[in-house]
């Protein structure tokens, strides 16, 4: 298992099309990946929507990422980079 | 004998521009009553299949929704849908149903409404405004999942030709649903200026009136209506006195219609000819075909704040780009004028910062651009890269004085030469200001001697003249398009436009209403620009007047003592000169005395 601490940029914070993003990207990859927050507990499976939108992560929220699993390298890497990204907002629809 | 109903008078909040005689169409927003019955252990799996059944009807309505919004609307605005399928395709959510069908024995609805509203509880407990707003994305799918449990087609229903839809609420998938070819207008009880509705119904060009509270509950579908955005109103069984004027004043409406009228282009020659140039304000890109379909010269004002969708989050440089090129294209040899963003304390920053105690007096527009500069630059630069493809200006939105004006100035030099140090092709833009405050008006001849153009955004004229929100109906009485204050500000900027020998253009809805349309062109207005479906009817006004006489009857309406005494005038004088062009009863009755 590996494990990195993500800082939530996007102005939003993880709201529905944020949200959306990180499923579709996690979706992608066979490992488990989950969220924390540093700040409460609240916990999340980076693969529900329904589970990521009720963490209710706000900008600036910092978050206990964590991806177990036999590609939980690249999945953690992808995830990283929507980070970093903000979550490319207003990017191009992805393909479903 | 059957009683006549009596007239009923609703207040609103008037979003997109229009008059519309109607019938009601109610459009249930999907709430609905869910009974609650014990499944036998037998009926158990049948009740899940039932569900399933349910969940892929729904995600299939879903992306048809996303497609087609997606077209309409946009990438941005179709980007919720996908949340809303995800949604539907959650192991946790679908599964928690599921789950609530087998240890309680619950049909399929009750299931939906008990984790449904178990989700919405927990929603409303999150602080973050913006997080917790996006409760409504869980409830438009469980108001979804309900509809197609009860086996029920949303939307698509046979619209008469004049239906209104009446709704307590548009949710955004309902309202991308809504067959807009044959919907006359929208009501609803909820909702303001930047709501879904609003946007959308400006979108495509058919009056809405939002905001009515409880209007819903007393309508019943096939009830004959009136909605009148410019008075903010709606009219329930309208009286036959009220039918007979509102008729009246459709009817110039319905002949500013007509295909002869879409054949005229570019400018419009008054009787004594003095040239006027029509120009479209647009915003999303379904309407950007009526600009060449209504005959605009070219774009005299794109809302660019529109790119960041529902306060939405930064769009790239790159994507800006593409969207002014858009704009570019539509406008053409005419070119197209980008407002910077013109947002601020109710927009961008509500997610992190307190919410301003007076957004509207807050930082805004240009004020919002200059204290985020990178976001400002990010927009020039695109907005400069675009000009190399096609003809664009940029206009400063509400700039006080020529400070403003001088810090937004420098900023896009230095983009310019930056972009030039860089090799990149690009071209070159002429810089206006828009005239929207009064500290502006009566700057207004130091403004015009450094900037390229002048545009007179009359909404927030009025709105700032007056000191009068134009959404709020306590105020209504208040705010007067026609007072004199507002005649002698638009009339005090024109004239400072002139003596620097700079154009100036009047935006907003003033200019897409013939009658003040043409008071404008008395204040010596040559350049309108206004929604592209009015330009039919306000060219029709403009070629039928002569310059001569709208200058008179301006020049006394600047002397009034109240707003009450121009409308007065101007129905006298307009009536009488021109009764083809305004027939008696189709300008505002006079306002009864409380």
């Amino acid at each position: 298992m590996i494990e990195r601490t993500l800082l939530i940029n996007a102005r939003l914070g993880l709201h529905a099309r944020a949200a959306a993003k990180l499923v579709r990207v996690a979706g992608g990859f066979h490992s488990q990946v989950l969220l924390r927050r540093l700040d409460g507990g609240a916990s999340a499976d980076a693969k529900s929507i329904l589970s990521v939108l009720m963490l209710a992560a706000s900008c600036g929220t910092e978050l206990q990422v964590s991806a177990e699993g036999i590609d939980e390298e690249a999945a953690m890497n992808a995830v990283a980079e929507l980070f970093a990204d903000g979550f490319r907002e207003m990017e191009p629809e992805s393909s479903l | 004998m059957m009683e006549q109903p009596q007239e009923i008078r609703c207040k609103g909040l008037g979003v997109s521009e229009g008059i519309v005689i109607g019938q009601v169409l109610r459009m249930h927003d999907g709430t609905q009553h869910v009974y609650h019955w014990k499944v036998n252990d037998a009926d158990l799996e049948t009740e899940r299949r039932r569900f399933r059944a349910a969940v892929d009807l729904a995600s299939r309505q879903v992306l048809t929704i996303k497609e087609q919004a997606e077209e309409r609307f946009g990438k941005d605005h179709a980007y919720i849908f996908d949340a809303h399928l995800l949604l539907l395709e959650d192991e946790k959510l679908i599964g928690d149903i599921e789950r609530h069908i087998t240890d309680e024995h619950a049909n399929a609805e009750w299931a939906v409404k008990v984790v449904g509203d178990g989700l919405l509880y927990l929603y409303s407990q999150i602080k973050d405004d913006y997080l917790r707003e996006r409760g409504s994305d869980i409830e438009d799918v469980m108001r979804r999942l309900l509809v197609a449990l009860s086996g029920a087609q949303p939307g698509n229903r046979n619209l008469s030709e004049d239906a209104v839809i009446v709704s307590q609420d548009l949710l955004p998938s309902a309202v991308a649903e809504l067959d807009l070819e044959h919907t006359q207008a929208l009501a609803t009880d909820t909702g303001g200026w930047t709501s879904h509705t609003a946007i959308l119904a400006r979108g495509v060009g058919i009056p809405a009136v939002v905001g009515l509270r409880d209007f819903y509950r007393r309508t019943k579908t096939g009830d004959r209506i009136i909605v009148d955005s410019t008075r903010n109103e709606v009219i329930l069984h309208p009286s036959a006195a009220t039918l007979k004027l509102y008729e009246a004043e459709t009817a110039s409406r319905v002949k500013g219609r007509s295909a002869a009228d879409l054949k005229e282009r570019g400018p419009v020659r008054t009787q004594d000819g003095v040239e006027v140039t029509l120009r479209a304000n647009v915003e999303v890109p379904s309407e950007f075909e009526g600009v060449e379909r209504y005959g605009a010269s070219g774009v005299g004002l794109y809302r660019s704040e529109f790119l960041l969708a529902r306060r939405g989050a930064m769009v790239s440089e790159d994507e800006q780009r593409v969207a002014y090129e858009a704009v570019a294209r539509i406008a053409g040899q005419q070119g197209a004028v980008i407002r910077l963003f013109d947002l601020g304390g109710d927009n961008l920053r509500q997610q992190f910062e307190e919410p301003e105690k007076n957004p509207a007096l807050g930082l805004r527009a240009i004020r919002f651009v200059l204290c985020n500069e990178e976001i400002m630059r990010k927009q020039v630069r695109a907005i400069l890269l675009a000009a190399a493809h096609g003809h664009l200006k940029i206009v400063l939105p509400m700039v006080a004085d020529v400070s403003d004006v001088r810090r937004a100035q420098a900023i896009i030099q230095e983009e310019a030469t930056n972009l030039r140090n860089a090799g990149r092709s690009f071209g070159e833009v002429s810089v206006g200001a828009m005239i929207e405050v009064p500290s502006a008006v009566f700057m207004a001849d130091k403004i015009a001697r450094i900037v390229d153009f002048f545009e007179l955004g009359t909404n927030d004229l009025v709105q700032y003249t007056l000191a009068v929100d134009r959404g709020n109906d306590e105020v209504a009485d208040w705010f007067r398009t026609l007072h004199p204050a507002v005649l002698n500000s638009i009339d005090q900027s024109l004239k400072a436009a002139s003596n620097a020998g700079i154009p100036a253009i009047v935006c907003g809805e003033m200019a897409s209403t013939p009658a003040y349309a043409v008071l404008l062109i008395g204040l010596g207005a040559t350049d309108l620009s206004m929604t592209p479906s009015s330009i039919p009817r306000v060219r029709r006004a403009i070629a039928g007047i002569h310059s001569r006489e709208a200058r008179l009857i301006a020049e006394q309406c600047l002397t009034c003592e109240t707003a009450d005494d121009v409308e007065n005038l101007v129905r006298e004088r307009f009536t009488k000169l021109w009764p083809h062009l305004f027939p008696a009863g189709s300008l505002p009755a006079p306002r009864q005395p409380k």
